[in-house]
């Protein structure tokens, strides 16, 4: 089909499934964020088991791929008697795996303050709560805004997971519209080419803002 | 038998402390009692045990054995007792460590309201007058990056100041300064002194240390080698190595 053809006929489930990717990856990016900053909490907390269970969320999510975690959710979550929609194992999947990303960045960001600044905190009689929630993420966070737009792009990516399970049409996500259309017509390429293309503006504008972000918090050393 | 009063109990006590680093023995049965409103000075070669004897005051480095008591209390171990105890301490490092996220405002205001929940707006007063008295008012609003290393560690010991401390330690503080600015902190330190702030200081710069303080320890190799007047250390130290080190410097 021609691009005016397919605009034509889908241009409003193509819209519809760009909304979805939008809300999946506000959802998914938020969620795995502020997962993020917990398990980063207790990697670096001074409790040794909670440490040992923070290295080892990160190890498990960030090495499994994404299509795996979809069917352990699918398959394996009904058989504990766990039943999640598969908009919702999309979600659960686009969470888990970016935040232990997210936790990964988080702690390179760490590495940027000065050891100096943490031994002033518990000079000036600060506790290990108020050092991390006023000095260490803060700065953690302003100094990893860039990887952190990067990780929201690949979350977007990630909610192509919808694709792998039926939604119903109002829930398409952008790949899962192609899948949709291809099936009903012959789409061919430019039916794929729309949602890239919708794709890459995505990112781009992801990155724009980022980019804003990143020169107003910049830390000034 | 005398009554024991407030003022007889020593600021700072260190009896018998032994500190290591793997196999090395940082510290060698030190025992230092520093008096309300007395100013000691710490004086050695580099890796002598300074810095460290300075950091075990506020529980930085933890000791392997002997007792640190401050005001008339033991050191407590961790937690929220350590948290406060650190808090009537002072300290200014050699490199300033002014949180570099936030304006020189907030830096100063941090610790009293979260620590001691002074009121924000009390604790902004307090600290706009404290940044006013080391000569730095008028950066208040600029982040740390923004001012000079000299400016930096005023408002580090106006930071120190704001939650009011019993003692101060300085740790080298004027060695990480381009020379024309190690005079405007020495002011500071010096106005301090003159008030009466009992002070624990090591440092390099030998004519404040004649001037300011009440007592001169002189560290080598882990242990406190000499203990003098600062008249009597810089006119005719006791040991051979504490003039040893007084010549080494003098050129
Ligand atoms: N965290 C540490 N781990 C291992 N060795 C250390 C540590 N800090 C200091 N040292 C060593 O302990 C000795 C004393 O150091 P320090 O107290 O910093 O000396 P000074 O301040 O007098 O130069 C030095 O040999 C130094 O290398
Ligand atoms: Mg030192």
């Amino acid at each position: 089909m021609s691009l005016s053809a397919l605009l034509n006929e889908y241009g409003g489930m193509y819209l519809r499934a760009l909304l979805n990717t939008w809300r999946l990856t506000a959802i998914c990016f938020t969620g795995a964020f502020i997962i993020g900053v917990l398990v980063t909490v207790l990697r670096v907390c001074p409790v040794k088991p909670l440490r040992a269970f923070g290295v080892f969320y990160v190890q498990v999510f960030r090495n499994i791929p994404g299509a795996a975690m979809l069917i352990i959710l699918v398959y394996a979550l009904p058989r504990l008697r766990i039943l999640l929609s598969f908009e919702m194992c999309v979600i659960v999947a686009s969470v888990l795996i970016p935040s232990a990303f997210c936790s990964e960045h988080l702690m390179s960001g760490m590495n940027t303050i000065n050891p100096g600044q943490i031994e002033a905190a518990r000079a000036l009689g600060l506790t290990f709560t108020q050092m991390i929630t006023r000095i260490v993420i803060p700065q953690a966070l302003r100094s990893t805004v860039l990887p952190m737009t990067s990780l929201c792009v690949s979350t977007m990516l990630t909610t192509a997971l919808g694709s792998q399970v039926s939604l119903r049409p109002h829930q398409l996500e952008l790949t899962g519209v192609v899948n949709y259309i291809n099936s009903r017509a012959v789409g061919g390429i430019m039916a794929f080419a729309i949602s890239a293309a919708l794709y890459v503006m995505t990112a781009l504008l992801i990155g724009w803002v980022g980019a804003r972000i990143d020169r107003k918090v910049r830390i000034l050393r | 038998m005398s009554i024991q009063t407030a003022s007889d109990v020593p600021m700072i006590e260190l009896k018998n402390v032994n500190k290591h680093f793997g196999s090395l023995h940082v510290l060698k049965d030190i025992s230092l009692s520093v008096k309300k409103g007395e100013v000691v000075v710490i004086i050695g070669p580099s890796g002598s045990g300074k810095s460290t004897l300075c950091r075990t005051i506020n529980r930085l480095e933890t000791i392997d054995s002997g007792e640190i008591w401050f005001d008339g209390a033991k050191l407590p171990e961790e937690g929220r007792e350590l948290a406060n105890l650190r808090s009537q301490i002072g300290m200014v490092f050699q490199s300033f460590n002014l949180f570099a996220h936030m304006s020189v405002l907030d830096n100063m205001t941090l610790a009293p309201t979260s620590v001691r929940r002074v009121p924000k707006a009390e604790a902004r007063a307090e600290a706009m007058r404290l940044l006013e008295r080391v000569g730095v008012g008028d950066q208040a609003h600029k982040v740390p990056a923004e001012l000079s290393g000299g400016q930096q560690q005023r408002a580090a010991i106006a930071r120190a100041l704001a939650m009011h401390p019993k003692a101060m330690l300085f740790d080298e503080p004027t060695s990480a300064l381009d020379p024309e600015m190690i005079g405007e902190v020495l002011n500071v330190m010096t106005e301090l002194a003159r008030e009466g702030m009992t002070m624990v200081i090591v440092t390099h710069e030998m004519n404040f240390a004649r001037r300011v303080s009440d007592r001169v320890i002189f560290m080598d190799g882990g242990s406190i080698v000499e203990e003098n007047t600062p008249e009597a250390f810089f006119s005719h130290p006791r040991t051979r190595r504490a003039a040893d080190f007084l010549q080494s410097i003098q050129k």
